[in-house]
């Protein structure tokens, strides 16, 4: 009974709810069934009962606290400023503790060891590109179906960019660290020559570590808890040389922020210090290190990744850097798009519905070109939109009009 | 914890999963302990949790509630703060957050018909394009259902102007005790006979269950000015409420905070409040652009009369979104103090507030409780805030004694008991202070007369032996009934 | 009967109006006079008519009273908060003499006010609002408070004095429009409103645009003769709103009078459906119409029974009534003057068993003869 993990929820944490109820509309998973069991102030309340042992990790709990995309829209609407994220992760871990089956042990090994691995890693793409290339995604089993839809085209092999740094033609204003991340090296190699692009062209040295690793969001976010605590002491030695980490997907940013509740306070050095790539770009765009360029160069739909607007409160960022491309942007309702992660794998059915709503709203808005800041998002979307809309990185659309650009305005 | 399901409750449940599946119906400890109570301190005991999407199925678990002897609770969002959505007999918790069609919206006639599980917002959303807007507007109306509203005759900063959730109610669609379907109102004005839905609307769910409301939507208005005043002290802001209304206005919405409670929503808002001040009022007029600019320059000058520090004037509409933000999301900030909260609901008349809010802050004082005060002062509606810690021993009886300290000083100003939160089980032991028996004795026939079983939100309302008067003896046989 | 009632003032029973016949007429000067007579009713099983400025005794079924309860003595003003726009007065209170009084401080109570003997019970029983309820709602929405003696003889308060309140069943509400079936109606406390300072109307072609193109006017009527829009608020509103509609402006508020004639019908209808009920009124009707409202009071000469029952069929078929509010008394053996009963009926019944359990306090006047 109770908690037996050092990642459990707090009764600090948790005593932090009112029980207001503020939150509830904001929740997607309670929009769709009406139960506080599916609220967040519901699995708060849960996480309470099993801290006061009013209950136990039982298959009830489980699964209030599994149905939850982890999408965090309840957080910037909280007036108590509940850290839900981070007790969800803590209630993740303890059902991976206490009820861990051979399929989440398989699960957790595979989110640390695999995506942890380059090698691997290659070996993944290399099989994933056979798969796309072949048409044998036509078979793949219904739960990867959505996914293999979403996945950008993939080479049969990537450079990879450990180890290279890059200089500005000034003085850098600082020095950066990319995080390469699991998927976004191989799968997204675009979005991070983009983004190095766009950091030495605003001014800063970006280097990219060898010895990084996968943030550990996925394996924090499914309950591999000790696994994800490896792979950030790996990732903070890995980091310690530069000023800021930088990553480009919102998902791996929001994580790496949290780092103080997954490496033991010596392993992260004092100066840790994160960004989004969004940040940095749209702080250039206003400082003068990034110009901006001429309008008129459509309707872009924005989507607010969860981890982006909801952990990290990123909201006007993103806008900030496609209107200076010359874009002219519609907001998309920032909830969630039913990615969540490994979400769309666990609970393919759920993740569609909320796939197929998101893209019905962007129809609505009429545009075809979206912008997206999360790779996963980026793939759920392209796998529920029709084969004219395009989905890019705020940061990729910024530099292609960049090099469209007139030499005098660049 | 909940006991467990008794012999007669496992057939009730076996019931209730053939008419709703088992989906619909939640029994184990967890969801019944997650269903045990509403925004507010008090724990219930539910039996079973039922997720309910039509009319016809509350009647069917009316009845099958009725034939088992167990009672019904409905619920909304579970905003509510005088826990009227608390099971505090056990019983059938019935949800109906799944309810929430809006069926029609009739633009001619400004009415629309909902479900009760439709959250308040919503319903304002869905009919701005037609220009029109639900009135009430509770700081809880992004999460709240206007079936809780109906039970609760919520109010909100605009009730000054538009009354409150009655005012907007024109008919109901109600499962009566007997498991039967009834409207009550209508479309057209003055419906003949008794109003039925005038004491159905704040009856806080135990004379019937609400599944359909047609509500009367309210027009837009052409401008607004949206005031944010700081003063020294709430004296000074309270005399500018005073000099308001002497001057003829009633404005849209008269709101005020005092400092504590302004630090608290800027250190999560950062709405740019003038957390330096003693208190800050929020005035809001609305009209046609020649109205709202004499008034808005009408309160300026009473406001400057009464040392003001500064008028603000929201300009563009996020300014103005921000300031309601910052007000009705108020009583959540106050987590940040200590872990628990008690907010609080009563009502003097306007011209006492000054006067009450001294003997609120010194409550405080006595009880060592913080006090937050944030409140409706167009209509004289305190609502204090106590930051606790309910893990302190003896704490929670301390505050709910303060509380009731609270209400005494109200009701001899000649207030009443709440303003819109209602009594639930938080102040049915209060309600002798303003009832005599015999009122108490007339209420409990209200009850009586739409549900003498009890099927209904047991124990809610009115103190315990309310229906005691029978005016000499009892009565006799071959009186009208 | 008993001497301690006082003798009823003759000056205050209208002339044209005759109370019925019946065993006892009384004028109780307190609550708990009323109570006491109240009580021996109920004990001799007596049935009685509440009697205030005889205005609206057309409005239900018949009472054939042994005892009239005259409430004209029932007269003070308790209390007045002018800050707090509140007032307690008691029911017998003229509506005129009151609002005489509120107007020194520039207030009102939104009470209707045609006749100069009209009581605020008598309004409030009958259930009545005044034109400006289509910007500020009908008077239902204004007792905040009620204190009311009971069929058999109970004094019940309601509510409170203040003007927001939920503390308890909203008993206050139900009295408004239950023509005392649920009690007599002794004291209230309503809501005010200051009374704003520019009053115009603006005589208008088309009722329909005047309602599109004002915000929230105090009143759109329409009569046999034409249509006028009533503007109220400051000064410089007033100008504005009423320059948006371009008609003759004349200062003041010209409300239209209601010609009385003997016989009087109240049509009331979804808002949407008042035009079409206007073209579906009988030959000879006068009417006053509530654009926005859907009230349209209308008074005739004779009654075509046949004419009467096919408007009320179709009334009621669009989801509303039409209620006879007066007329001769052979008519009302003739006519139902409600119509088809409300749902609920039971309900209803129950209620004022509650209030009334031996059918005592003006018995048999609601819809279904309750």
């Amino acid at each position: 009974m109770g908690y037996q993990t050092p990642y459990a929820p707090t009764r600090s944490e948790l005593s932090s709810c009112i029980q207001c109820g503020l939150c509830l509309p904001h929740c997607p998973t309670f929009r769709l069934t009406g139960k506080e069991t599916d609220s967040p102030r519901g699995r708060l309340t849960a996480m309470t009962a099993v801290l006061d042992g009013v209950t136990g990790i039982d298959e009830v709990f489980t699964e209030t606290i599994s149905f939850c995309l982890g999408c965090r829209a309840c957080e910037p609407v909280c007036p108590s400023m509940v850290p839900y994220g981070r007790t969800l992760e803590g209630a993740r871990a303890e059902i991976a503790a206490q009820k861990g089956g051979a399929a989440r042990r398989l699960r957790g090994w595979i989110m640390e060891t695999w995506l942890g691995s380059p090698a691997i890693m290659r070996v993944i793409t290399w099989a994933t590109a056979m798969v796309q290339h072949t048409g044998l995604a036509r078979i793949a089993p219904r739960r990867v179906r959505s996914g293999l839809r979403g996945l950008r085209h993939i080479g049969w092999r990537t450079a990879s960019l450990r180890g290279r740094s890059f200089e500005p033609e000034r003085a850098p204003v600082a020095t950066v660290g990319l995080l390469t991340g699991c998927i976004m090296g191989p799968w997204f190699a675009e979005v991070h020559q983009a983004s190095i692009a766009l950091l030495v062209r605003a001014g800063y040295r970006v280097v990219v570590p060898s010895g990084q690793t996968c943030c550990g969001a996925l394996a924090a976010h499914d309950g591999a808890a000790d696994g994800a605590a490896r792979l950030a002491v790996r990732n903070a030695a890995a980091f310690r040389a530069v000023d800021y980490v930088v990553a480009n997907a919102a998902g791996c940013s929001a994580h790496l922020k949290d780092y103080h509740h997954w490496a033991p306070g010596d392993t992260l050095g004092e100066g840790w210090q994160v960004r989004d790539i969004t940040e940095l770009a749209a702080e250039a765009v206003e400082d003068g290190r990034l110009p901006r360029l001429e309008e008129g160069r459509g309707v872009v739909a924005l989507q607010h990744p969860c981890h982006l607007r909801n952990a990290q409160r990123i909201i006007t960022q993103p806008r900030v850097i496609l209107e200076a491309a010359g874009y002219q942007t519609t907001d998309i309702d920032p909830v969630c798009c039913g990615a969540a992660g490994f979400y769309s794998i666990l609970r393919p059915d759920t993740s569609a519905r909320l796939g197929r709503d998101k893209a019905d709203e962007i129809g609505r808005t009429g545009a075809t070109l979206v912008a997206s800041a999360n790779p996963g998002c980026e793939m759920q979307l392209r796998s529920h939109l029709a084969g004219e809309y395009r989905v890019l990185h705020p940061v990729e659309l910024y530099m292609q009009a960049l090099s469209d650009a007139p030499e005098g305005q660049a | 914890m909940a006991a467990t399901l008794t012999g007669s409750n496992t057939k009730l449940r076996d019931d209730l999963i053939r008419l709703l599946g088992t989906e619909r119906v939640m029994d184990s400890t967890l969801e019944r302990h997650l269903y045990a109570k509403d925004a507010g301190v008090y724990i219930g005991n539910p039996t079973v949790v039922v997720m309910i999407e039509t009319t016809e199925e509350v009647a069917q678990v009316v009845r099958a509630a009725r034939h088992h002897g167990v009672p019904i609770v409905a619920r909304g969002a579970g905003t509510g703060l005088s826990a009227g959505a608390v099971p505090e007999v056990g019983g059938v918790v019935l949800v109906t957050t799944r309810m929430n069609r809006i069926e029609e919206i009739d633009a001619e006639n400004h009415t629309a018909w909902v479900g009760p599980g439709v959250i308040n917002l919503d319903l304002s959303r869905a009919t701005t394009p037609f220009g029109m807007h639900f009135a009430p507007d509770p700081s809880s109306q992004s999460a709240c259902t206007v079936g809780g509203n109906i039970a609760c005759n919520s109010g909100g900063p605009h009730c000054l102007s538009e009354g409150s959730t009655v005012n907007h109610i024109l008919a109901l669609e109600v499962v009566t005790d007997t498991g039967d379907v009834m409207i009550v109102g209508g479309g057209a004005p003055d419906p003949i006979g008794l109003d039925l839905r005038g004491i159905l609307v704040g009856s806080e769910g135990t004379l019937g269950i609400v599944t359909r409301a047609l509500v009367k939507l309210t027009p837009n208005p052409p401008d607004v000015r949206t005031m944010a005043v700081a003063f020294p002290d709430i004296e000074d802001a309270a005399a500018t409420v005073s000099g308001i209304i002497a001057a003829g206005l009633i404005p849209a919405a008269l709101e005020m905070m005092d400092q504590l409670m302004m630090q608290a929503i800027e250190n999560w808002l950062h709405a740019g409040l003038p957390v330096e001040a003693g208190a800050l009022l929020l005035a809001e007029v609305t009209g046609v652009t020649e109205a709202v600019e004499a008034e808005a320059e009408i309160i300026t000058r009473i406001a400057h009369g009464n040392n003001a520090l500064s008028v603000q004037v929201a300009v563009s509409p996020q300014e103005r979104e921000i300031l309601w933000k910052s007000r009705k999301s108020a009583f959540g900030a106050v987590a940040q103090a200590a872990p628990d909260y008690y907010l609080h609901d009563t009502v003097v008349p306007r011209t006492r507030l000054v006067e009450a809010m001294r003997q609120v802050y010194e409550i405080g004082q006595r009880y060592q409780i913080t006090m937050m005060n944030v409140f409706h002062a167009g209509d004289g509606n305190l609502h204090p805030l106590m930051a606790f810690d309910a893990s302190e021993p003896g704490r929670l009886d301390e505050v709910k004694a303060a509380a009731d300290e609270l209400v005494e000083i109200c009701v001899e100003k000649g207030g009443v008991l709440s303003g819109e939160h209602g009594i639930g089980i938080e102040k049915r032991h209060l309600m002798p202070l303003l009832f005599t028996e015999m009122d108490l004795d007339a209420q409990a026939r209200v009850k009586e007369a739409f549900d003498a079983g009890g099927v209904f939100n047991p124990g809610k309302v009115l103190p315990e032996g309310s229906r005691c008067f029978d005016f000499g003896r009892p009565v006799p046989e071959g009186a009208w009934v | 009967m008993n001497t301690r009632f006082s003798a009823i003032p003759s000056a205050d029973i209208s002339a044209d109006r005759a109370i019925p016949p019946a065993e006892v007429v009384l004028a109780p000067t307190t609550l708990e006079e009323a109570s006491q007579a109240l009580r021996i009713a109920t004990e001799q099983r007596m049935k009685v008519l509440i009697w205030g400025g005889g205005n609206h005794q057309g409005y239900g079924h018949r009472v054939h009273p042994d005892m009239v309860l005259i409430t004209t003595s029932l007269n003070r003003i308790e209390v007045w908060e002018p800050e707090d726009l509140t007032i307690v007065a008691e029911a017998g209170t003229r509506i005129s003499q009151l609002e005489e009084m509120l107007a020194e401080k520039r207030q009102t109570t939104l009470l209707p006010n045609p006749s100069p003997t009209g009581t605020i019970g008598g309004a409030l029983a009958a259930g009545l609002s005044s034109y400006k309820r289509f910007r500020y709602g009908p008077s239902r929405d204004r007792v905040l408070e009620t204190k009311v003696v009971t069929g058999d003889g109970r004094i019940v308060r309601s509510g409170g004095r203040v003007v927001k309140n939920v503390t308890g069943y909203d008993i206050p509400r139900l009295m408004v429009g239950a023509l005392g079936r649920m009690g007599l109606i002794g004291s209230v406390c309503l809501k005010l409103i200051p009374t704003p300072a520019a009053a115009v109307t603006v005589e208008v072609d088309d009722p329909a645009v005047a309602l599109a193109t004002l915000y929230r006017p105090l009143a759109v009527l329409s009569t046999p003769s034409g249509h006028s829009a009533f503007l109220w608020g400051t000064q410089a509103e007033v100008e504005s709103q009423a320059g948006r509609l371009g008609g003759e402006v004349l200062s003041g508020h010209a409300w239209p009078p209601m010609p009385s004639r003997p016989v009087a019908w109240s049509l009331r209808l979804p808002p949407s459906q008042l035009s079409e009920g206007l073209e579906r009124l009988p030959e000879g009707w006068d009417y006053v119409a509530q654009q926005g409202v859907g009230i349209t009071e209308c008074t005739a000469d004779q009654v075509e029974i046949g004419a009467a029952k096919e408007l009320r069929g179709w009334a009621e078929s669009v989801g509303g009534a039409l209620v006879l509010t007066n007329g001769p008394e052979t008519l009302y053996e003739r006519i139902d003057p409600w119509g088809t009963p409300p749902a609920g009926l039971d309900y209803q019944r129950k209620l004022v068993a509650g209030f009334d359990p031996y059918r005592v306090l003006n018995s048999g006047r609601l819809p279904g003869g309750i």
